[in-house]
C-alpha cells in the first residue's frame, strides 16, 4: 500500500515535472543551433525548476539595463547565455556596443506580476540568438497554465488585465509583434542587433541572487562572459530615468535613448527623419529642438516642432507619446497604453528647456 | 511665412465665397466586390512575408485581406511580391494595431506588382534602404471619409537607390501620394495621383525623371523639395516632362479645416498649385500640360517662405538652376486659394490684379553672396515659354517684410535656357 502511494507520488511528480520543468537533462550547452527555432521554450533548458519561476539554469545570467524600454507596463526578466569558453567583447567605448560570440542567446521574459487579480502572468519570451554570425529573433507565447511557451511568428493580440505601478487596473490588448517587426527596432544598418546589452546600460550595480550586489560588467567578466573590460576605465553610464535624484536632462535623455534611439539613430530605421535621440547626441536640431518634422503626417498634430523648448504642450514629442493611435503614437511598436510617468518626465524636461535658455 | 501675412479686401472674400467649389467627396470602397479572405488565408499571407527567402516570389491571390499586423520584407534579395491585379488583390490595414506603414520592404532587387494597399494608419507601402526597387501597377489609397485622418504617404520609397515607379496609382493621402525621399536614381512614370494633398513629391533626391504621369485633383500637383537636416542633405538633377498636371484644386486636408499649418511642409501648400519647387536644385520642367490649377501653375520657392529655420549643414534654402520651358498652361476662372498664406499672397499681391490666377510665380528670395539684385538672376532661374508676355508671371519681393511686399510682372531677367542631365539607363531596365 505504502509502496503504491510512493510510486503514485513519484509518477505524479514525474508527470508534473515533464510538463512544467525544463526537459530532463536539457541545458543550453546541448542546443543544436541548426535545428532552431525549437517549437517549445522548454527545449532550450534555460530555466532550473518550474519554468514559470524564471530561475536561470547554471551559466544563464540575469542582467538589466539601467533604463528600460516601456512595454505596456510589462515587467521583464532578462538573461544572457554564451557557450562555455566563449566571451563577448566591448566593440568600442564610443558606441558601447558589445560584440557577442557565435551561439550567444539573449532571453527576455515579459510578464505582469499582478495580472488577473494578483497572479503573476508571463506573456511571452523573446530570444535573440546569434548563429553563423547573424542574429535571429524568436518569440514564444506562454500558455494559460504557465507551463510552456510556444514558438510564434505571425504575432498575436493578447488581452491582459493587470494592476500597474500606479496601482490602477489596466485592461489592454498586449500586442506581440510578428517576427519581421522585431527588426523595426533591433536594427543597425539593416542587420538585426541587440539593443539592451550595451556598456552604458549595464555599467551599474545589479542585485544578483543571494543579495550579491555587483557591477554587471564586472560580473560578466567574472563569469567569463566579457573579455576586455578594464575596471579602471571610466565607461559611460546612462542613468535610470526613474531615479529622480538624477539630473532631469540626463533622465530625459536616458528615457529617449532607451525608448526611441533604437530607431532614431543614424543607423536605425528612423534615420530618414533626421531626428536622432541617442543619449550622447549633442546637436540640438537633431535632438528635435525647433525641428519641423519630415514625414510625421498625422503624428504632428497641430504642432510645428518636435520640441518647442519650454512648451511641452506644443511639442510633437508629447503629442505622439500621449497617443495610442497607430500612425500617431510613438514608439510605433510595443505599446498600446500611454506611459504616464515617461510622458511626465519628457514634459518636465521640455518645459525646463526654455528656463535653461532664459537663465 | 508669418501668420496672417495679409489683410485681404472684402472683395476677395466675396469672390471666394461665390466661386469656392466645395468638392463633394465620393467615398467608395474600391474593394467592395472582392471576396473577403478568411483568417487562414490572411495568416498565410503574413507567413509568406516572414518565411520569404532570397529569390522568393510571394503570390497573393485575388481577394480582400484584412491585416492586424504589418507585412514586412526583412532585407532580402531578388524578391517579387505579385498580386492578381490592382483591382483584384486588396491588402487592408484598417485594423492595424501597431506599426505605421502597412507594407514595409527592405532589400535588393525587389518587385512589387499588381496589388492595392488600403487604409494604412501611416504610410501605405514604405521601402527603405532598397537598391533596385520596382513598384509596378501598385495602388495605395484610403477609403475613409474623414480625409484629415488618412495616412501620410501612399507609396513611400526612402533612402533607396534605383527606384522605378511605373503605372501606379496613389490617392487620398493626407501628405504626398507618391513620395520619393532621400533617394538616388529614380523614375516615376505612367502613374496617376489624385485626391492627395500633394500628388507626387520628390524630396532630397538626385538623378530623377518624372514623366507621363497624370496628376489631378490634389491640393498641390507635383513637388520638388529639399528639406534641411536630413542624412541626404540636398538633392540635384530632376527632370519633369510630359506630365498632365491638371486641376489640382483640392482642399488641403493635411490639417483639419480651420487649423493653422503644423510643422509638415505640405500643410503650407495652397490648393490650386500645379508644380512647386522648394529649395530645389537643377530642375528642368518641360512639355507638361499645366492646366487649370487655380492658384499658380508653377511656384518657384525658397525655404525662407516656410518661416522655419533656413540654415543647415551641406544644404541651401535656395532654389537654383531651374529651367522651365515648352509647357502648356491654362488658367481657370476661379480665383487663387485663400486658405493658406502663400495662396493669400498670390491672390492679393500678384502683379496682374487681385484675385487673378498665376501661371508662374517666383518668391524672389536669393542668395546675396551670388548677386546684389534678383534681376541679375543670381539663382539661374530660366523660363522660356512661347507666349510668356501673355502669361501671368509674378516676381515677388518679400525681403521688406509683410508690410512691404512688392510684385513685378517683369519676366525678362529670367528668359534664358538651361537643361538638366540625368543618367537613368540602369533604372529604365528595371
Amino acid at each position: 500500500m505504502n509502496k503504491a502511494i510512493t510510486l503514485t507520488i513519484v509518477l505524479i511528480s514525474l508527470i508534473i515535472c515533464l510538463h512544467s520543468c525544463s526537459k530532463e537533462g536539457m541545458s543550453p550547452e546541448q542546443i543544436d543551433f541548426d535545428q532552431l527555432p525549437y517549437e517549445k521554450l522548454s527545449e532550450y533548458g534555460f530555466f532550473a525548476g518550474a519554468m514559470k519561476d524564471m530561475q536561470p539554469a547554471e551559466s544563464v545570467l540575469a542582467y538589466r539595463p539601467n533604463s528600460e524600454l516601456f512595454s505596456d507596463y510589462a515587467e521583464k526578466k532578462r538573461f544572457v547565455w554564451m557557450p562555455k569558453g566563449t566571451s563577448a567583447s566591448i566593440e568600442a567605448q564610443e558606441n558601447g556596443r558589445i560584440v557577442f560570440p557565435d551561439k550567444s542567446i539573449l532571453i527576455k521574459n515579459f510578464y505582469y506580476s499582478k495580472a488577473d487579480g494578483d497572479k503573476q502572468r508571463i506573456i511571452e519570451t523573446r530570444l535573440l540568438v546569434k548563429h553563423n554570425q547573424e542574429w535571429q529573433a524568436y518569440a514564444y507565447v506562454w500558455n494559460e497554465q504557465q507551463t510552456e511557451a510556444q514558438y510564434e511568428i505571425v504575432g498575436a493580440s493578447i488581452p491582459v488585465d493587470f494592476t500597474g505601478p500606479d496601482m490602477q487596473q489596466h485592461s489592454i490588448d498586449y500586442i506581440q509583434p510578428n517576427k519581421n517587426q522585431c527588426k523595426t527596432c533591433h536594427n543597425v544598418d539593416e542587420q538585426l542587433r541587440p539593443i539592451g546589452p550595451k556598456v552604458q546600460h549595464l555599467n551599474f550595480d545589479f542585485k544578483y541572487a543571494n543579495a550579491n550586489i555587483k557591477n554587471q560588467l564586472q560580473m560578466w567578466t567574472e563569469m567569463g562572459y566579457l573579455s576586455n573590460y578594464i575596471p579602471e576605465t571610466k565607461y559611460d553610464c546612462m542613468v535610470d530615468y526613474r531615479d529622480d535624484t538624477q539630473n532631469l536632462d540626463l533622465r530625459a535623455r536616458a528615457y529617449l535613448d532607451m525608448n526611441c534611439a533604437h530607431c532614431h539613430s543614424s543607423v536605425g530605421s528612423a534615420s530618414s527623419s533626421g531626428l536622432l535621440l541617442n543619449y550622447n547626441e549633442t546637436n540640438q536640431t537633431k535632438i528635435g529642438l525647433n525641428k519641423p518634422p519630415i514625414a510625421a503626417g498625422l503624428g504632428a498634430g497641430p504642432h510645428k516642432f518636435d520640441i518647442l523648448p519650454g512648451k511641452a504642450d506644443s511639442s510633437i514629442f508629447v503629442y505622439r507619446m500621449e497617443s495610442t493611435r497607430p500612425g500617431v503614437m510613438m514608439p510605433e511598436l510595443g505599446r498600446s497604453t500611454v506611459h504616464k510617468e515617461g510622458v511626465q518626465l519628457v514634459r518636465d524636461w521640455i518645459d525646463s528647456l526654455q528656463a535653461a535658455e532664459d537663465s | 511665412m508669418k501668420q496672417a501675412i495679409l489683410k485681404l479686401p472684402l472683395l476677395l472674400f466675396l469672390i471666394s465665397t461665390i466661386a469656392c467649389n466645395n468638392s463633394v467627396e465620393v467615398d467608395q470602397d474600391i474593394s467592395a466586390n472582392a471576396k473577403v479572405a478568411g483568417a487562414a488565408a490572411v495568416k498565410k499571407v503574413i507567413e509568406s512575408f516572414i518565411l520569404a527567402e532570397d529569390g522568393s516570389t510571394i503570390k497573393i491571390p485575388a481577394g480582400h485581406f484584412e491585416f492586424e499586423t504589418q507585412l514586412i520584407i526583412d532585407n532580402l534579395k531578388d524578391l517579387k511580391i505579385i498580386g492578381a491585379g490592382m483591382d483584384k488583390t486588396f491588402l487592408s490595414f484598417k485594423n492595424l494595431k501597431s506599426g505605421g506603414e502597412g507594407v514595409k520592404v527592405v532589400g535588393k532587387n525587389i518587385t512589387l506588382q499588381d496589388f492595392s494597399v488600403l487604409d494604412a494608419p501611416g504610410d501605405g507601402i514604405k521601402t527603405q534602404h532598397c537598391d533596385q526597387i520596382v513598384f509596378r501597377r501598385v495602388n495605395a489609397t484610403w477609403t475613409n471619409g474623414d480625409k484629415s485622418k488618412n495616412g501620410t504617404y501612399a507609396l513611400y520609397p526612402v533612402q533607396c537607390k534605383n527606384v522605378m515607379i511605373d503605372e501606379c496609382s496613389a490617392s487620398h493621402s493626407r501628405d504626398a501620394g507618391i513620395y520619393v525621399g532621400q533617394s538616388e536614381n529614380v523614375i516615376v512614370k505612367n502613374c496617376t495621383a489624385f485626391g492627395n494633398v500633394a500628388g507626387i513629391e520628390i524630396e532630397n533626391c538626385s538623378n530623377v525623371e518624372v514623366f507621363k504621369n497624370k496628376v489631378y485633383d490634389n491640393a498641390g500637383g507635383l513637388l520638388v523639395f529639399n528639406l534641411p537636416n536630413l542624412p541626404m542633405a540636398d538633392g540635384f538633377n530632376t527632370k519633369v516632362y510630359d506630365n498632365e498636371i491638371i486641376e489640382n484644386n483640392h482642399v488641403n486636408f493635411a490639417v483639419p479645416i480651420n487649423e493653422t499649418p503644423n510643422g509638415n511642409t505640405v500643410t503650407l501648400i495652397p490648393p490650386g498649385s500645379g508644380v512647386i519647387l522648394l529649395a530645389a536644385k537643377n530642375v528642368e520642367i518641360y512639355n507638361n500640360k499645366i492646366l487649370n490649377n487655380k492658384t499658380t501653375g508653377v511656384a518657384i520657392a525658397n525655404y525662407q517662405i516656410t518661416g522655419f529655420p533656413a540654415e543647415a549643414p551641406n544644404w541651401s534654402p535656395y532654389s537654383s538652376d531651374i529651367s522651365i520651358h515648352n509647357n502648356e498652361y491654362a488658367r481657370p476662372l476661379s480665383p487663387p486659394d485663400l486658405t493658406k498664406d502663400l495662396g493669400k499672397l498670390i491672390a492679393a499681391k500678384n502683379a496682374h490684379g487681385i484675385g487673378k490666377s498665376q501661371d508662374i510665380i517666383y518668391d524672389g528670395f536669393f542668395d546675396k553672396s551670388k548677386g546684389k539684385d534678383v534681376k541679375e538672376n543670381p539663382m539661374n532661374i530660366c523660363i522660356k515659354e512661347e507666349k510668356l508676355d501673355e502669361m501671368h508671371f509674378t516676381l515677388f519681393d518679400l525681403h521688406g517684410g509683410t508690410d512691404n511686399i512688392k510684385a513685378s510682372d517683369d519676366f525678362k531677367p529670367f528668359v534664358c535656357t538651361g537643361s538638366v542631365s540625368t543618367d537613368l539607363e540602369a533604372v529604365k531596365r528595371l
